[in-house]
């Protein structure tokens, strides 16, 4: 008898201590450090140890367009890319990326939008992977997901960029570009998700997360 | 015969070094520093003898006015309150708004010996809202980038291709090319990270540009390029920027165009921002409100003005007859 009546008296604890333990939304864990959108990044595909890549070097074949590679280097410049939102909905400067948001990756140097379509990559034969546009516009080919577990893309966690056109991985194997790009390996969309396809954000200007809003709701 | 140690205390009024209130926000804190750092550089200041000391007091009063939880013990107890001495170094927050080379001010490097290599520079397009150009922000940002660090061994630099002469018997000489290095101090790649403090100054123009010396790709053989930011100004929906004046556009129904009307237009801040019309307002009639418009970024204490262009709703279709008889 004497538990049957405890039992009541502990039920109404329950809500503070819930509320102890699960404390309002906008508190976050100090430890993570989302990737926001307007933050400018390098990646690195964790398999073959390449940062993502690109430069005034067209396609020999394919589509003839700005060519993406891997390099090596973790100090050039070339491989600065911009996170932005898709094409007419831009993402709100400082907001965290959610895993599975479209987004558009735009090469900060060139302004051209990483970019996928049906044509063969050079080398191995998977699907062409280019820079595409001018000014940062280029078209719904641009968008790419990200593919990660959890609830934003974290700095310190490898990611997929699934593309939003044709369903295909950016990914690296390894095949290596001869002159006038000696050594930089191709990158290209692989239709599987597998060891190859994991991306790291490493180097960049990382905007730090916002929690206000920068413009009023009203208007 | 006192000798007592007399400690002189000179306390300070950070406050008043940074030449803000009591209830000065965060990013007014950050803006005076920013302003004053700028000035008392003891590099911007050689004869003043003094000059690293105000510099110093300015650092020690943007550590504890920026920390939350310094300031409210500064508040309440003063600077002999504060725990443990400062543990941030003043370079630590001057290359925070600065870069690391921030010192070297004027943006450019031309004095430098143009022999030495630099690292390539990262232009990065900040994009900002009316609402930031109209009362300042800063963003801040967290820069990781790849900084060389001595390592064991040696390894080659400042390769470069030279003519050899070799004598192939009496009189036959032959000149090949020949790749040449020297021997340096090995180095390597390490990742390091820090804050950056942006300023979006009140009335910043498209393209303007804020250089952090040293904050760009690192150079092995030299120096590092820097990091600008140029400023991108969002369209907005509902101001349109022209310099330092707005434009706005409200439409009236026509019985305000007849009999006159009053109404608040929410600014860029939130203030609000009266019409009163008590005459005829024909469509495309202007209002000009002097003052109303953006601060202008030489002076700030300068605004624009906010142009008001009325355009005025008629009826979609035909009036029904109750409506013909009534209004």
């Amino acid at each position: 008898m004497e538990v049957m009546s405890a039992v009541p008296r502990l039920l109404w604890l329950l809500p503070p201590v819930l509320l102890l333990l699960f404390p309002a939304c906008e508190s976050r864990d100090p430890e993570l450090s989302p990737v926001t959108c307007g933050s400018l990044l390098k990646l690195l595909n964790t398999r073959h140890n390449v940062r993502l890549h690109s430069h005034d070097v067209k396609y020999g074949s394919g589509s003839g367009q700005q060519s993406v590679t891997g390099v090596e280097s973790a100090d050039d410049a070339n491989s600065y890319w911009h996170i932005r939102g898709k094409p007419k909905r831009p993402c709100q400067r400082g907001v965290a990326i959610k895993c599975g948001q479209s987004i558009r990756i735009t090469h900060m140097k060139t302004g051209r939008n990483l970019h996928s379509h049906h044509f063969s990559s050079p080398l191995s034969n998977n699907q062409e992977v280019s820079a595409f546009g001018e000014n940062g516009e280029g078209d719904d080919l641009d968008v790419w997901t990200v593919q990660c577990d959890g609830v934003h893309w974290e700095r310190d966690e490898a990611v997929r960029f699934k593309h939003l056109g044709t369903d295909v991985f950016l990914s690296v194997t390894g095949e290596q570009y001869g002159h006038p790009i000696r050594g930089q390996r191709e990158v290209h969309g692989m239709s599987s998700p597998n060891q190859h396809n994991w991306w790291k954000a490493m180097e960049g200007v990382f905007i730090q997360p916002s929690l206000e809003p920068l413009r009023h709701d009203e208007l | 015969l006192l000798f007592c140690s007399l400690k002189l205390y000179i306390l300070r009024d950070f406050y008043k070094i940074l030449g803000v209130t009591k209830s000065a926000s965060i990013r007014d804190i950050k803006k005076a520093y920013r302003k004053l750092a700028m000035q008392l550089h003891p590099d911007r200041n050689p004869d003043d003898p003094k000059a690293q000391d105000k510099f110093a007091d300015l650092g020690a009063a943007y550590e504890v006015l920026s920390d939350e939880e310094k300031r409210g013990q500064y508040d309440k107890y003063g600077e002999d309150g504060l725990k443990e001495g400062h543990h941030g170094s003043h370079n630590d927050i001057f290359s925070s708004f600065f870069g690391d080379f921030g010192f070297m001010f004027g943006g450019n490097r031309q004095q430098q010996d143009r022999n030495i290599p630099r690292g390539n520079d990262i232009t990065f397009d900040l994009e900002v809202t009316l609402e930031e150009v109209y009362s300042g922000n800063f963003v801040e940002v967290v820069r990781n980038k790849p900084v060389a660090k001595e390592a064991s061994g040696k390894r080659k630099c400042n390769c470069r291709q030279e003519m050899r002469t070799t004598q192939l018997g009496p009189g036959r000489f032959q000149m090949t090319q020949e790749m040449v290095c020297d021997e340096c101090p090995n180095v390597k790649l390490v990742n390091e990270e820090k804050t950056l403090e942006v300023e979006i100054e009140q009335g910043v123009r498209d393209d303007m540009e804020y250089p952090f010396i040293g904050e760009g790709e690192p150079h092995i053989d030299g120096e590092p390029g820097d990091l600008r930011f140029r400023i991108k100004v969002l369209k907005h929906p509902v101001f349109e920027r022209r310099g330092d004046d707005l434009y706005t556009n409200v439409t009236i129904s026509l019985v305000e165009a007849l009999v006159g009307f009053q109404m608040d237009i929410v600014h860029l801040d939130g203030h609000k921002v009266h019409i009163v019309r008590d005459k005829i307002t024909k469509p495309g009639a202007r209002m000009w409100k002097k003052g109303e418009g953006l601060p202008n970024f030489d002076n700030i204490n300068i605004r624009g003005s906010l142009i008001i262009t009325f355009d005025v709703e008629f009826p979609p279709t035909q009036l029904d007859e109750q409506q013909k008889d009534g209004e």
